[in-house]
């Protein structure tokens, strides 16, 4: 159970044993408290005083599946808020493994200067000068890091975007196959690493020294009983696995709430030429992989290889938000042209979210066609050349809204929303206006809820409760660093306490059922809103951008609806 | 009644030559249910199969409507 602290300012490495107050956290809860406590929430993201920190879940490096999960958290550059983004890959597992419970950057490189950490297989530290590295694109960034250290190695890094420090900068991690698919992408978090002169995170996998369990037999019994619940869920073992994230495409437009051409309809024409089951056709005719496993430890196998016409790599991990901002947003619907895009981003360093609605909210302001592929894809090479344009764009849509004076950019604190229409399905717009994060997919995802019937997009009565429930359970999921399918499967009083259970056997306590997710999640969400509040954030920040009040969505032709006073009700606890 | 029924997810693995871009015709009785065409295209509970109606999921006991697609998809948490 150590801390690594990183000064880079002055290229020092600290190591110390947890604090006792930080006993029992991990992943999003350790880099909230941690930043809400050490962190002025005034200070300049992009500056010495921020912090930026990797966290594996309290649960990443046990034999718990789907644990490899890492929370990355700092003062967001991108909202002005706290923030935590999180990916999965090989990362967590590693530091989990290594007994590491939090990396700490601090203060500041030289302007230009730019190293490597590298975490050995004894979890030792060391700060290595990086310049060569320059400039380089994630993918032969981490072709070189593997050569160099061995495959047996765990990479999160920046690209050119980061280096540029735009706000729409994403930390890339590596998955099993070694490719720099995956993303902690919202937030601009690549953007504090660059600024702080990190270019990449080396973990060593072999680490054989985590954190003990206090009670192994325990802790395997009560696995078990996770481990039935999560693969008893048919979407764990049918739909991710053959489908991936891609799944939600059909439901989504079937429902009239993707948001299309800008948000200005909630039903893409030719959704179906990007929906999951078409996607799983393509690559299965092509040869490439629909079912992959991308994150040690998985069980469910959601990720995917896309490949070309003949056969060659494009991307992995092709995700429903980028189908959806990718094509659903900017008009295009052709997964080669999505699968591509999605390539340049992972490789450049940018959030494919904030990306795609970047392109949109350029393409609503006349600046180029929707639906225009071959536009799409010159726009995303310029963040990459660092261009003019390209630095606009990579700095998300609300910079692209200020420089074309565009009125309808959709997003909450600064960041983008995700795809799922406020209006046509209000709990999402709940989360969206209230998350401490900003808007987000994952921090209160009403949609499951809205699919099992259990709750009615259009209908006012239960949002707040439900995103309200949800955003609790999730930041106590967060901090575990168990994934987000996995947890989707937990959310039941049945699941709670078979997850408590194993949180007990680690801990060597027993949790009530106040405990797990209700009291974890409480403290972490209150943490985030009280930076947010010493920031200078107010209630009136968490409200939607004008036009989701007031221009009905077709195919449903409704607005959202829920009062002010509602989403101030949100957080009553 | 006769109906043009399209299936997401992996439902139509049940169903070999299910062709995507035009569905299936089904053939139920009028008044008929959304649990009564699951009941009848033998899609049991356990895969989570919602109907969706001209925007909208059907809860179980509520009646299909007349000449309008419909979409049968799985449940799915989001991401």
């Amino acid at each position: 159970m150590k801390f690594i602290r990183v000064n880079m300012s002055e290229k020092t490495i600290r190591v110390e044993d947890v604090p006792q107050d930080y006993v029992g956290l991990g992943g999003r809860g350790l880099t909230s408290i941690m930043i809400n406590a050490e962190v002025p929430p005034k200070c300049d993201p992009l500056g010495p005083q921020n912090k930026l920190i990797f966290a594996p879940g309290f649960l990443s490096g046990t034999p718990l599946p789907n644990t490899s999960r890492i929370s990355i958290g700092a003062k967001s550059p991108l909202t002005g808020t706290i923030k935590e983004s999180n990916t999965g890959g090989t990362v967590a597992a590693a530091l989990g493994r290594l007994g590491i419970t939090a990396v700490i950057i601090e203060g500041q490189a030289p302007e230009g200067d730019l190293s490597f950490l590298r975490i050995d297989e004894k979890g030792n530290a060391s700060l290595i000068p990086a310049q060569e590295y320059k400039g380089m694109r994630t993918y032969p960034l981490v072709e070189k890091i593997l050569e160099s250290y061995g495959k047996r190695t765990s990479v999160l890094c920046i690209g050119p975007a980061g280096e540029y420090k735009l706000t729409a900068a994403s930390i890339q991690s590596s998955d099993v196959d070694g490719h720099p698919c995956r993303a902690a992408g919202r937030g601009g978090l690549g953007a504090v690493m660059g600024a702080k002169g990190l270019k990449a995170l080396i973990a060593d996998q072999r680490g054989r020294s985590p954190d003990p369990l206090a009670d192994p037999e325990a802790f395997k019994e009560a696995t078990k009983a996770v481990t039935r619940i999560v693969k008893a869920d048919h979407m764990n073992a049918e739909v991710m696995p053959k489908l991936g994230t891609a799944g939600l495409v059909a439901p989504v437009n079937s429902m009239g709430a993707f948001p299309s051409f800008n948000a200005r309809k909630g039903v893409l024409d030719g959704w179906e030429k990007i929906c999951g089951e078409t996607m799983a056709e393509i690559i299965k005719e092509r040869g490439g992989n629909p079912t992959h496993r991308g994150c040690d430890q998985c069980i469910i196998h959601c990720s995917n290889v896309f490949v070309d016409k003949e056969g060659k790599y494009v991307t992995s991990s092709l995700e429903y938000e980028t189908i959806w901002a990718m094509g659903g947003m900017t008009g295009i619907a052709d997964l080669d042209t999505i699968a591509r895009l999605d390539n340049l981003c992972d490789d450049i360093g940018v959030d494919t979210m904030s990306t795609g609605v970047a392109m949109a909210v350029a393409m609503d302001a006349g600046y180029k066609e929707f639906g225009d592929a071959e536009a799409a894809i010159e726009m995303v090479k310029e963040i990459g050349m660092g261009t003019e344009f390209g630095r606009i764009l990579g700095s998300g849509p609300a910079a692209v809204g200020r420089h074309f004076n565009h009125p309808r950019v959709p997003v909450v604190k600064g960041q983008s929303i995700a795809a799922y229409d406020p209006r046509a399905m209000l709990g999402h717009g709940v989360t969206f206006a209230t998350s401490p994060m900003g808007a987000d997919h994952t921090a209160g995802n009403v949609v499951g809820a809205y699919l099992q019937g259990m709750l009615d997009p259009l209908n006012p009565q239960g949002q707040v409760e439900t995103s309200r429930f949800l955003q609790i359970a999730m930041a106590a999921f967060d901090t575990m660093g168990q994934c987000f399918m996995a947890s989707v499967a937990l959310l039941s009083p049945e699941g709670f306490e078979a997850f408590g259970k194993v949180i007990g056997a680690k801990l060597g306590t027993q949790l009530g059922p106040d405990d797990f997710p209700a009291a974890m999640g409480i403290r972490v969400l209150k943490a985030e809103r009280e930076f947010n509040r010493k920031a200078g954030f107010t209630k009136q920040d968490d409200r939607l951008p004008r036009f989701f009040y007031e221009e009905p969505l077709p195919p449903h032709n409704t607005v959202f609806v829920i009062s002010d006073e509602e989403l101030d009700s949100t957080f009553d606890f | 009644m006769k109906m043009r029924v399209k299936l997401y997810g992996t439902l139509s693995e049940r169903f070999p030559g299910y062709q995507p871009t035009q569905g299936m015709e089904v053939e139920i009785p009028d008044g008929a249910t959304a649990k009564e065409l699951l009941a009848l295209l033998e899609i049991p509970d356990s895969q989570g199969a919602v109907v969706i109606v001209k925007g909208r999921a059907l809860k179980a006991d509520d009646k299909m409507p007349h000449g309008v697609p419909v979409n049968i998809l799985q449940a799915i948490g989001g991401g």
